[in-house]
């Protein structure tokens, strides 16, 4: 158990951010949540916490200061998939990473494949990119299909992973998108994907997303907030 | 007894060579097998990786033939994937360190690699990206280099050097020779500039990186100029 304290900087509405968020509630770790707001910025923020000024980032260590005055005797990190191995490597037995090296393996090519067949097109297609259609999507869905255990409750294993604190965010928001109709996307692509997944060849997948959103350390952390840019 | 681990590799391939790399420097036992990647086998694709794509590392199951693996081994692809993978079997082979502290800042420069090394130098290299971002990108690494390291990170060689050393490797080819699809002289300009003072440290733990056997012995010169000059024709 470290002595060391950890400051989370995060932001509701960022689905990177609520990685570190799900990860922290996940091994238990005692820490101090900062709120920013992503359209207005607090001036330290870049110089004292993250130079690319986004979220998430934390300070480690160091004294026991006011989140709004980091110290420069914290170290600062950044990246949320880093931060939640870091935290997986703080509390190595929160079995939030796989004892063993090949799941680990499965664990991050999950990720891996997160990255590139899913977490990029949320935006996009929220935006309304008409890159973005309705088979890119279910080629996304396909592809995290396809990896999925059989019979296992998450997607390493039936031990909820770092692979599964990846995706949850971001497919929590675009459910949401997806399920009220929220987005600058057309709505028959909307339609489209939603009938897709109900064929009962997706019920793997459904299975498991269920699962992902059902996880309490989700729960606790994803707000409802309708995002900055679709007012 | 330890399991079997085979990399199917290309030596071309700056990715194959990661992992070629990390193996090397911790002396792990490997058999290292060159895939046709331009008259690409079978099996490879049906046994080994679907995508048929290097590096793939198969581990465990019998030892066998490279040319016919067995559905016993696990089967890992992704070179950033397979490196995390060669640090947890090798746990104090120091490929990353055991503070969390240091292992997130090994993470963050392998990241930093990949967004701002790989992507635009490849890409300059292809002709599709800019001379400006490729010095905008070595700029940012080096700016988390400590001051006069041997390695990238800490006081040992990590994954985040294996990470960034191929790409180092062939930037001082493309340097020296010219090669590539971008205008003409562009490869020796960016050498030049990299040897001016505001890289100073850039270069010498680029220097100092490829003076490692474990470089030399991964990276073939010769093999790599006699594609670029094939591959990088410019069309005038």
């Amino acid at each position: 158990m470290p002595q060391e304290q950890i400051t989370l900087y995060t932001a509701k509405v960022c689905p990177y951010a609520q990685r570190t968020e799900i990860a922290l509630a996940e091994v238990g770790a005692p820490f101090k949540r900062y709120e920013i707001d992503l359209a207005n910025k607090p001036e330290w923020y870049a110089p004292k916490v993250n130079p690319a000024s986004k979220v998430p980032a934390i300070a480690y260590g160091g004294p026991d200061v006011p989140p709004e005055n980091p110290s420069p005797e914290s170290t600062k990190l950044a990246e949320s998939l880093i931060l939640v191995e870091f935290i997986g490597d703080l509390y190595p037995s929160s079995n939030i990473l796989p004892a063993d090296p090949v799941l680990r393996a499965k664990a991050r090519f999950f990720i891996e494949l997160v990255s590139t067949k899913f977490s990029p097109n949320y935006m996009k297609f929220a935006s309304g990119n008409p890159e973005v259609t309705h088979t890119t999507l279910l080629a996304g869905v396909d592809a995290i299909q396809g990896i999925l255990p059989d019979g296992a409750k998450y997607a390493v294993s039936d031990q909820y992973t770092i692979a599964d604190i990846a995706l949850a965010p971001f497919w929590a928001r675009f459910n949401v998108l997806v399920q009220k109709g929220i987005g600058a996307y057309k709505d028959e692509e909307r339609k489209s994907f939603l009938k897709a997944l109900e064929d009962p060849k997706y019920a793997k997948f459904n299975g498991y997303v269920q699962r992902l959103l059902a996880r309490q350390s989700f729960k606790s952390t994803f707000h409802e907030v309708r995002p900055l840019f679709w007012r | 007894m330890s399991e079997q681990l085979t990399l199917y590799l290309h030596k071309l391939s700056p990715y194959s060579q990661k992992v070629q790399l990390a193996l090397t420097e911790t002396n792990a036992p490997y058999r290292g097998y060159h895939v046709d990647l331009f008259n690409k086998p079978k099996w490879f694709t049906s046994k080994v990786n679907p995508v048929g794509k290097v590096p793939t590392l198969t581990y465990g199951g019998p030892s066998v033939d490279p040319e016919d693996p067995s559905p016993l081994s696990a089967k890992m692809t992704e070179s950033n994937v397979i490196l995390e993978f060669l640090a947890d079997l090798y746990p104090d082979s120091g490929l990353l360190p055991k503070d969390p502290v240091l292992r997130a800042k090994v993470r963050f420069f392998v990241d930093a690699t990949t967004k701002h090394i790989d992507t635009p130098f490849y890409d300059f290299v292809r002709g599709q990206g800019s001379y400006e971002d490729v010095l905008k990108g070595i700029e940012y690494v080096q700016g988390l280099l400590e001051e006069g390291g041997d390695f990238a990170v800490g006081d040992h060689y990590t994954i985040a050097d294996a990470c960034i050393s191929p790409h180092l490797a062939r930037l001082k080819t493309i340097t020296e020779t010219d090669l590539g699809k971008f205008a003409v002289g562009m490869g020796l300009k960016l050498g030049e500039e990299l040897k001016g003072p505001k890289f100073t440290k850039f270069t010498k733990y680029a220097e100092q990186i490829l003076e490692r056997p474990s470089s030399k012995q991964t990276y073939d010169e010769e093999i790599v100029i006699t594609y670029y000059k094939s591959a990088f024709v410019r069309t005038q």
